[in-house]
């Protein structure tokens, strides 16, 4: 045990008293030397001059009843012991000064003794972590205790909330239902996801600052903002709506307007007063999601409205406040949006302060289960009939849903699709083996067709300038060649699949150079497909 | 003495700070190491507190000890004594704790020391849980005096709890020999006696232990001395009510604290006195536990006694751990028991 340091004030009331009766009183600067179970090795004695005859005193008191104890007196002069700013700065300067040794030494504060103010200030160093050291409340004995003394009775308070063992279960539970609660409930397995689960939580209480949810396609970045808003709502004071929007679906003028607003008779069509989702987010929360398809101007002026507070509606040349938060949405790298000139870099460097990359469905297959439970129940709820999925069936699902064979392109929303098609055609609402293999086909079928739609692997292949110059007809047959050759480990592997029946008919071999000027055509060589 | 082993295993919860203190005094007269676990294991707030931290750093100093454990709080502690020094002591115990305990536990020590030495403790005199100087003075040394002992002890100033600042004092010369024990008879009646001590404190509360001790004890008023201990730094009051016969002295204690009615302390020191009264042994209940070390390191005794305490029980099973003798009790005749100290290798 290390040797205990007090520091603590003469209490210039508490501490006065005369005569051998003074023995029978609680005097808390000496009470607190003559605990049996307390040991101040050195106690550090913040004494104003005025009162250094009575200091001097309770210094041979303890002597008498605590030997062991060093009494150290410090002259304090204070003007006035009720002013605030005085006393916390003649405390701060005589913390800073002590030299403290944590390793080596407890500290403790004695509260009792001091004004209200001295006790704020002993308080307010002691949390910013100005002083190592817990605090020591003390008191006279209760009347009724059977062995009560005037040495009274103390307690030792660490304001490291984390050493007490309830409230450490406490705030673990509360927090465990706060990560639950931004998972909907969904008991994930993904070690990844749920860290990032427990980090947005952290940012979500305690930051207003916007925060930036990358991801793809149906990965869950709106369901993850609805959440944080409603936990804001509920932790962190936010009063305002949850207002959402996808940005892809704003253009031109009406893009300005639906986001800021306009007066009447603005543009052509704008027949009243329109007061803009900003405004209405006002207190609130607004989701903007692809943020990446906001135009230029747009995001000027929601860069303003972010540093600002305030934006100018259409047509209108008073600026309208509003103290919005912001989360933002993406499944672009909005940094190559930047070097394209597309995105604002002042805009960026404002809403990536917090960013979090929501995985795709792909790559938390272990989540699969709790997910597929979660889609079940919530189709239950919303079609007010049980769905089950017997045991075979919910294995031969979750066996094709793991494999590498199911792309889940669209994440959550295949999923959710998925179930949605299942349950509907589930007889008497049982899934059954058959449901799900129809299923299975049904989704290997979606994630086959790419007319228009492209599947996964083309946009990472080639980059979006480049896809747009390719004919639809060539897509389908380039994305075909891409996987065979993404599965495939080598060039004339490839080949060899892919001119399986031209090969055999031929005399000399040659598929891995066909190949290999089929990708030339693109631009591509076998390393970038692989 | 021989070394029974090389570390003697204590179980510490099987009594309270008495237990640890006759540990360190049969540490330092053997020379044996002990380790003592689960100190004080049954007390509400167990473990070493500042009153037997303040014994166990004192033994250690006079029988020059290295020492593992001794911390506040510490419910586990290794004692390895080494030679004892005889010489000038000075003590102080905080928060007026007891000043006999303290020279209880290292009066046996420094017997077995080569040189004189003169102790001078700094603390209570008049504790609860603990024996006045009067019992030191009056009832216990002058019996071990008669097995060989030279010690004497002076009351410098009172001291009470919480305010302390008492002084007792004692002048210790080595033993030559011990003298067995034998002490069976209580001998002529000399006289009864009752004094308060009293400091600080309201004159009511005096004469109110005076009125109910007399009444217990169905004696006159005036036989109870009032005496005033105004020296005292703090206030405090104790009773002390005694018979002396030839061979024996009682005295039954009273000590007044916060919360406890003068007429309670009095009717608690009254009823002990007169049970004692009620009985033929000349050992009382206290006395027979103090007497049990000297009878073992004079190896051998006999002494009556009324009643044995658990404390005594305790006392002398650990006895038997340092040293090589056995206690019998037997009971002689209707509330009289024998306790008997013999050494084991019949010397």
């Amino acid at each position: 045990m290390k040797p205990i340091v007090t520091f603590g004030f003469l209490g210039t009331s508490l501490d006065r008293a005369f005569g051998p009766e003074r023995w029978s009183k609680w005097r808390p600067t000496v009470s607190m030397c003559q605990h049996e179970d307390l040991l101040i090795s050195r106690l550090e004695l913040l004494v104003d001059p005025k009162f250094a005859d009575m200091a001097r005193g309770v210094v041979a008191d303890i002597a008498q009843v605590s030997p062991e104890t060093e009494v150290v007196m410090h002259d304090f002069p204070l003007k006035d012991a009720w002013d605030f700013q005085e006393v916390y700065e003649a405390l701060y300067d005589f913390v800073s000064d002590y030299d403290f040794e944590p390793e080596k030494k407890d500290y403790l504060i004695h509260l009792t003794t001091g004004t209200h103010v001295a006790q704020i200030c002993w308080f307010l160093l002691n949390e910013a972590q100005f002083i190592p050291a817990r605090l020591l409340q003390t008191g006279p004995a209760r009347h009724d205790s059977r062995d009560a003394t005037s040495a009274g009775r103390y307690e030792i308070i660490d304001l490291d909330l984390s050493k007490y063992d309830r409230l450490a279960t406490r705030f673990a539970q509360e927090q465990e239902r706060t990560l639950d609660f931004l998972k909907s409930g969904i008991a994930t397995k993904s070690k990844g996801f749920n860290k990032l689960i427990e980090q947005i939580e952290i940012v979500a209480v305690n930051s207003k600052a916007p925060i930036l949810i990358t991801g793809p396609t149906g990965a869950g970045k709106s369901m993850l903002a609805g959440r944080i808003y409603d936990l804001r709502k509920a932790r962190a004071g936010l009063t305002g709506r949850f207002v959402e929007v996808n940005c892809a679906t704003l253009r031109g003028d009406q893009a300005m307007s639906a986001l800021f607003g306009h007066k009447r008779g603005s543009f052509t069509g704008a027949q009243a007063d329109r007061p803009g989702l900003l405004k209405e987010a006002d207190k609130g929360l607004i989701f903007l999601d692809e943020i990446g398809e906001l135009g230029l101007d747009e995001q000027a002026m929601l860069l303003r409205a972010l540093e600002d507070k305030t934006f100018l509606p259409l047509g209108s040349d008073k600026a309208v406040q509003s103290d919005f938060q912001l989360i933002a949405g993406t499944n672009r790298d909005l940094r190559v949006q930047v070097a394209e000139g597309k995105f604002r870099d002042d805009l960026l460097a404002r809403i990536n302060l917090w960013t979090f990359a929501l995985p795709g469905l792909a790559e938390r297959r272990e989540d699969i289960a709790a997910n597929l439970d979660f889609e079940l129940e919530r189709f239950s709820k919303a079609h007010r009939k049980q769905v089950r999925m017997n045991k075979e069936a919910r294995e031969a699902f979750l066996k094709f849903a793991r494999s590498p064979e199911a792309k889940w392109s669209a994440n959550f929303r295949d999923l959710n699709a998925a179930v949605t098609r299942m349950a509907t055609l589930a007889p008497k609402g049982r899934i059954t083996v058959e449901c799900v293999t129809s299923e299975v086909a049904r989704l290997q079928e979606s994630w086959c067709d790419v007319g228009g739609r492209l599947s996964g692997d083309l946009p990472a292949v080639l980059g979006d300038k480049q896809r747009a110059d390719i004919d639809p007809f060539d897509v389908v047959q380039l994305e075909f060649v891409i996987r065979v050759c993404k599965e495939s480990k080598t060039l004339s592997d490839a080949g060899r699949k892919l001119f399986a029946v031209s090969r055999a008919k031929r005399t000399v071999t040659n598929d891995a150079d066909r190949l290999k000027k089929y990708l030339a055509r693109f631009d591509l060589k076998w390393d970038d497909v692989k | 003495m021989k070394t029974l082993n090389p570390i003697l295993q204590i179980a510490g919860d099987a009594g309270g700070g008495q237990l640890l203190r006759s540990s360190l005094s049969l540490a330092l007269v053997t020379g044996q190491t002990f380790r003592m676990t689960n100190i004080r294991g049954k007390r509400p707030k167990p473990g070493l507190m500042r009153q037997h931290l303040t014994c166990v750093k004192a033994a250690a100093e006079v029988g020059d000890a290295a020492v593992d454990g001794a911390e506040l709080g510490s419910t586990e502690l290794v004692f390895r004594p080494g030679k004892i020094k005889g010489g000038d002591y000075n003590f102080a115990i905080g928060s007026g704790g007891s000043t006999t305990l303290v020279l209880q536990t290292l009066l046996p020590a420094l017997l077995h020391a080569e040189a004189a030495s003169t102790l001078r403790i700094e603390g209570g005199t008049h504790n609860p849980m603990a024996p006045p100087f009067e019992f030191i003075d009056q009832c216990f040394l002058p019996v071990i005096q008669s097995m060989g002992v030279k010690t004497s002890v002076t009351l410098e100033r009172h001291g009470f709890m919480q305010a302390g600042g008492g002084v007792l004092k004692a002048d210790i010369q080595p033993i030559q020999k011990w003298k067995k024990l034998k002490l069976t008879e209580r001998g002529e009646p000399v006289e009864t006696f009752g004094r308060v001590l009293h400091a600080h404190l309201h004159r009511d509360i005096a004469q109110r232990e005076i009125t109910t001790a007399a009444s217990v004890l169905e004696w006159q008023e005036d036989k109870i001395e009032l005496r005033y201990a105004n020296e005292s730094a703090g206030p405090g009051n104790a009773l002390l009510l005694g018979a002396r016969f030839a061979n024996v002295c009682e005295i039954s204690t009273g000590i007044a604290q916060m919360g406890k009615s003068a007429e309670s302390v009095a009717t608690g020191a009254a009823k002990g006195l007169h049970r004692y009264l009620s009985s033929s042994a000349p050992v009382g209940v206290h006395l027979a536990d103090q007497l049990l070390l000297p009878m073992a390191l004079a190896q051998g005794g006999v002494f009556h006694t009324h009643a044995i305490s658990d404390h005594t029980e305790t006392n002398m099973t650990l006895i038997q751990q340092f040293l090589p003798v056995k206690f019998t009790v037997t009971e002689v005749e209707r509330g009289v028991k024998a306790v008997t100290c013999r050494d084991v290798d019949g010397r």
